[in-house]
C-alpha cells in the first residue's frame, strides 16, 4: 500500500542526502577519541546530576574510566569546539574522573558474556593494549589468560606513570572487571623465560603481544657507562614497585622533554632528590610535555634548562659527578631531519651524582627468538589495518608495535588487535570496514550558535607543592559536585541537526533528513503522511549547511504517489482540496472581464 | 480586446476573505492605471502542490487561455502563491506582485498616515513562497510606512521568514502538525498584533493565537487600534464560498 516506485533519479537525490547530510554525524571529541567515548553524552548527563547514566555510558565503552579521568592525555580536548573556538576546551578528563570516583559501582557493571566458545587466547602484557583485548574476547565467549612478567596490573601505567597521579588502588579495582568476567592472570610469569613464545602459541588458538616497550633508551654520549646513569624506564619502574628502597642522590640531573622526563623529575624529588635538573633541547613552550606538567614539576622545585643537550658525562673513579651541557641553537635542519645544533661556546657543568636518560624506549623483544619481524626501537612489523603479524594467529597491540604512545590509544589498538582475531577465527575478511577504528576525522561541520559565551574552563585543584612532594600522595584533587556540573554545561553540544531545530515536521517523523531518507532507500516504505506533512516553505533548505532541498524530494514522491495512485492524493483529508479545486474552476465562481473601454481615453490622454 | 493591457488577479484566499478588498483594489488600479482587466479563477496551483503533474497543466492552461483572450501582457497578482506560479507557467506575460508595485502608485489618498495615531504595533509575517523577493518585503515595509503603522520585525522575517502552517496543502492532510506549526510562527512574534499579505497566512496567524489583518484591511479599511474589532475566520467554508460570489459580482461591478 505504502510501498512505491521510484525512478532512479528521484533516488539519486534522495541518496545524496544519505550520504552528505551530517546529522548523525558524531561529535569532534568522540571521532577524536580511539575508544568513541561518547563523552558529549556522558558530560551532559552529568550537566543533568544523572551521574549513574553518565558513569554507565563511559563504561559501555570504557572499562577504565577513574583511571583515565587521571592519566588520558585527552586528545579529545585538542578537537572540543570550546578549544579551536576559544582555546578554552571542555575538562573532559576531570569529568569523567568526578563521576567515575563518585559513582562507579561493580554492581553497574556489565558481566553478561557470551557463553564460552571453546577458543583459547593467550595475552601477553596486562597494560591497556593486553587488558581491553582480553575484555573483549572473554565477552565473546573465549578464555584468555593474560601473561605479565611484573607482578602487578597496569604496564605502563603501572610502572610508568607515577603513584601521584594514579593511584594504584584504582588500577586494581578497575582491572576487578576481568577477574570477574574469568579473565585467568599468570602475574609474574615471563614469557620467554617462565615459559616459552613457542609453547604459548602451541597451548592457545591465538596470542596477543601487547607487551609495551619497557626498555629504557641511552643515548651513547661520553660517559654514558659510567656509575650512575640511570635510564627512565628502570628508574620509575623501581619507584613505583619498591619506593622505599630506590637510591638516588641529592643532586641529579634528568635528560628528555616528554612527561616522561617529568614523571622522573617529579617522583626523583619525591624518593629522596633535592636538587633536580631537567635538560631538554626545547624552548620552554615548546616541550613535548603538556604545559601544565612543566608547570607543576616547577613548582616542586625541578630546575628547567630548557634548550640545552648533553655534551658528556664527567667521573671521576668510574663514578658521575657531573653533567656537562651546551645550548642547542636548532633542533630540525633545512631538510626537516632531527639534526640539533649547538653553540660550543655555551657550556656549563651541572654538579650532580645522577643522570637518567629519558629520551624514549624501545621494545624488549627477545621472546619471540627472532620468529617475528622487528623495526626501529625493537617494535614489531605488522600489517597496520590489522595489527596481524607474520604469523596468522599472533597479533601485536600497543606500543609494541609502535602504533600507540598514549593509555586511550593502547586500548583502542587491543580492541583492534582483538577483532581481527576474532574475524580470523570465524572465517571472516579481516581488512574491511575498518576506516572508523581508532581517532578519525568526522564529517561535521558546525559554527558556533549565536549567543554562545566564551566560559573560561573549570580547573581542578592541586594539592600544595610543599605537601606534595613529602611521598605519593595524589597531586589532583579532581572537581567538586558543583565544579562539574558548571563545567558539563559548557559542553557545545556539537551537532548538525539544524534543519531539526526549524521544521516541526520532520521532527515528527526523524532523528535528521539522513536517517529518514536512509529508511526509505532501504525499505522502499513510506507513510505517504510524511511528504504531504512538508509545508514546503524551505526553512530547512535555509538551515542546511549542505543546502539540501528536502522538500524538493518530498515533492517528487507527491509526483510519484498520484502517478501510481490514479491521479488522486493518497491522503484522505485531501478529498476536500477536490471539491475545492471543482468550485475554484466552475463558471458560478469565475469571472474574465476585460478593462473598461471608457479608459482607453484616459490611458491615451495620461501618456 | 487589446485594449486590455494588464489583468488583475486577486487569487484565490483574498476574494474568498474580502470581497470589498478586491473591489477597491480593482477600483484603485483601474484609477492608476487605466487599461487593467480582472480575472477571479484559480491558478490550478492545489493541484502542483498535491503533485498531480498532468491535472495541473490542464488546469492551468484553462486558466492561461482566459489571460491570453482578455489580450494582457502584465498580470497584476495580489498572491504569492499566484506569483510564483504564473511567473514560472506564463512566459508571455510579465507577472507583478500588487506589493511590490505600491511604492511607484502611491496609497489612496485617505490612507496616507492612517495608522499615526495607532497604538498598536504590527508584527509583519512575510509569505514564505516568496521569500527570496526583496522587492515584494520592502513594498510592503513602504506600505506600512506610508499608513503610519508601528511595526516589529519577527526573528524570522523577509528572506528568513517562517512558514504560516498553511503550506503543502497540509492542514488538510494533517491538521494537527499544521496547528504546530502555526504556534511555532506566532511564537516568536512579541506584538499581539499581525499584518500579513496572504489571506491564508491571515487565517494561520488567527490560529495561532494573534489577532491578524491582510494588507488591504489596513489600506482601504478604518483605523485600526486596541479597540478596534479584528477580523476572526469564518466559521466553515460556506463564508467563503459566499464572499467569493461577492467578490465576483464586485469585480464585474467595478469593470461593467
Amino acid at each position: 500500500m505504502s510501498k512505491f516506485t521510484y525512478p532512479q533519479e528521484v533516488l539519486d537525490k534522495m541518496r545524496d542526502i544519505v550520504d552528505n547530510c551530517m546529522g548523525e554525524e558524531v561529535p569532534y571529541c568522540e571521532a577524536t577519541c580511539p575508544m568513541h567515548t561518547d563523552v558529549k553524552g556522558y558530560v551532559n548527563l552529568i550537566a543533568e546530576k544523572r551521574y549513574e547514566d553518565a558513569i554507565k555510558l563511559i563504561r559501555e565503552k570504557l572499562f577504565l574510566p577513574a583511571s583515565l579521568g587521571r592519566v588520558c592525555a585527552h586528545p579529545c580536548e585538542e578537537n572540543c569546539k570550546r578549544e579551536t573556538e576559544y582555546r578554552q576546551p571542555m575538562a573532559i578528563a576531570a569529568l569523567k574522573r568526578f563521576v567515575a570516583d563518585n559513582f562507579d559501582k561493580e554492581e553497574l557493571w556489565n558481566l553478561d558474556k557470551k557463553e564460552n566458545n571453546n577458543k583459547k587466547v593467550a595475552v601477553i602484557g596486562a597494560g591497556p593494549a593486553g587488558a581491553q583485548a582480553a575484555l573483549d574476547l572473554v565477552m565473546e565467549g573465549y578464555s584468555v589468560t593474560v601473561y605479565d612478567r611484573l607482578p602487578v596490573y597496569g604496564g605502563m601505567m603501572r610502572v610508568g606513570i607515577p603513584e601521584y597521579r594514579l593511584p594504584r588502588n584504582i588500577i586494581d579495582f578497575e582491572y576487578s572487571l576481568l577477574e570477574k568476567l574469568g579473565v585467568e592472570f599468570k602475574m609474574g610469569v615471563e614469557v620467554g623465560k617462565d615459559i616459552s613464545f613457542d609453547e604459548l602459541k602451541e597451548n592457545h588458538d591465538g596470542v596477543i603481544i601487547a607487551v609495551g616497550a619497557h626498555k629504557g633508551v641511552i643515548i651513547p654520549i661520553e660517559g654514558h657507562d659510567k656509575d650512575g646513569v640511570l635510564d627512565a624506564v628502570n628508574f620509575l619502574r623501581d619507584v613505583s614497585l619498591d619506593k622505599e628502597n630506590v637510591k638516588i642522590a641529592k643532586k641529579i640531573a634528568v635528560i628528555g622533554g616528554g612527561n616522561v622526563a617529568i614523571d622522573v623529575a617529579r617522583s626523583a624529588r619525591r624518593v629522596g632528590a633535592e636538587e633536580v635538573h631537567l635538560v631538554c633541547l626545547e624552548e620552554k613552550g615548546k616541550m613535548p610535555a603538556h604545559d601544565w606538567e612543566v608547570e607543576e614539576a616547577e613548582e616542586e622545585g625541578v630546575t628547567l634548562h630548557a634548550g640545552f643537550g648533553p655534551e658528556k658525562i664527567v667521573d671521576e673513579n668510574g663514578k658521575v659527578v657531573g653533567f656537562e651541557i651546551k645550548k642547542c641553537l636548532s633542533i630540525i635542519d633545512d631538510e626537516g631531519n632531527f639534526n640539533p645544533q649547538f653553540d660550543e661556546n655555551n657550556k656549563l657543568v651541572l654538579d650532580v651524582e645522577n643522570v637518567v636518560f629519558a629520551v624514549g624506549q624501545s621494545v624488549d623483544n627477545a621472546f619471540v627468538n627472532e620468529t617475528l619481524e622487528t623495526k626501529r626501537g625493537g617494535r614489531f612489523n605488522v600489517d597496520p589495518v590489522t595489527l596481524q603479524s607474520q604469523i596468522e594467529n599472533v597479533f601485536v597491540a600497543g606500543d609494541a608495535s609502535g602504533g600507540s604512545v598514549i593509555a586511550i590509544e593502547a586500548m583502542a589498538e587491543g580492541r583492534k588487535a582483538a577483532k581481527s582475531m576474532m574475524r580470523l577465527f570465524n572465517g571472516e575478511e579481516l581488512h574491511t570496514d575498518r576506516e572508523k577504528e581508532g581517532t578519525y576525522e568526522t564529517r561535521l561541520e558546525t559554527d558556533i550558535k549565536e549567543g554562545t559565551e566564551d566560559l573560561p574552563r573549570i580547573s581542578t585543584t592541586q594539592l600544595d607543592p610543599k605537601i606534595r612532594i613529602q611521598d605519593f600522595r595524589e597531586v589532583d584533587l579532581g572537581l567538586t559536585e558543583d565544579n562539574a556540573i558548571e563545567e558539563a554545561s559548557r559542553c557545545l553540544k556539537c551537532e548538525c541537526k539544524l534543519c531539526m531545530n526549524e521544521c516541526v515536521m520532520l521532527n515528527d517523523y526523524c532523528e535528521c533528513p539522513k536517517d529518514l531518507f536512509e529508511n526509505i532507500l532501504e525499505t522502499g516504505d513510506v507513510d505517504p503522511m510524511i511528504p504531504y506533512s512538508c509545508n514546503m516553505c524551505s526553512q530547512c533548505t535555509i538551515a542546511c549547511p549542505k543546502d539540501f532541498e528536502m522538500s524538493g524530494r518530498f515533492m517528487d514522491m507527491r509526483k510519484v504517489m498520484i502517478k501510481q495512485n490514479n491521479g488522486k492524493s493518497p491522503i484522505k483529508g485531501h478529498s476536500a482540496i477536490e471539491m475545492h479545486q471543482l468550485l475554484g474552476f466552475s463558471k458560478l465562481f469565475n469571472t474574465s472581464k476585460p478593462a473598461k473601454t471608457s479608459s482607453k481615453k484616459a490611458e491615451k490622454g495620461r501618456s | 480586446m487589446a485594449d486590455t493591457k494588464r489583468v488583475f488577479i486577486p487569487g484565490c484566499s483574498l476574494p474568498s476573505y474580502n470581497p470589498d478588498a478586491v473591489m477597491k483594489t480593482l477600483e484603485f488600479l483601474q484609477e492608476k492605471l487605466p487599461g487593467t482587466g480582472g480575472i477571479l479563477k484559480c491558478c490550478g496551483k492545489p493541484t502542483k502542490a498535491l503533485g498531480q503533474v498532468d491535472k495541473f497543466k490542464e488546469r492551468y492552461g484553462d486558466f492561461q487561455s482566459e489571460v491570453d483572450k482578455l489580450g494582457a501582457d502584465e498580470i497584476i497578482v495580489a498572491c504569492q502563491s499566484c506569483f510564483l506560479t504564473m511567473s514560472a507557467n506564463s512566459p508571455n506575460q510579465t507577472v507583478k506582485s500588487l506589493w511590490a508595485m505600491f511604492p511607484t502608485l502611491g496609497l489612496p489618498e485617505r490612507a496616507k498616515g492612517i495608522g499615526k495615531k495607532s497604538d498598536i504595533t504590527f508584527a509583519i509575517h512575510d509569505s514564505c513562497s516568496t521569500r527570496d523577493r526583496k522587492d515584494i518585503h520592502d513594498g510592503i515595509r513602504w506600505i506600512m510606512s506610508e499608513l503610519g503603522y508601528k511595526v516589529e520585525e519577527p526573528p524570522h522575517t523577509r528572506e528568513n521568514t517562517k512558514c504560516c502552517g498553511f503550506g503543502g496543502m497540509i492542514v488538510p492532510a494533517n491538521p494537527d502538525l499544521a496547528q504546530r506549526v502555526m504556534n511555532k510562527r506566532t511564537e516568536e512574534v512579541e506584538s499581539d498584533y499581525m499584518v500579513t499579505y496572504c489571506a491564508a497566512c491571515r487565517e494561520s496567524m488567527v490560529k495561532g493565537g494573534k489577532k491578524a489583518v491582510h494588507i488591504l484591511d489596513l489600506i482601504f479599511g478604518d483605523m485600526y487600534d486596541s479597540n478596534s474589532e479584528f477580523p476572526g475566520n469564518p466559521s466553515s467554508p460556506l463564508k467563503g464560498w459566499t464572499n467569493r460570489y461577492k467578490s465576483k459580482s464586485n469585480i464585474k461591478k467595478v469593470l461593467k
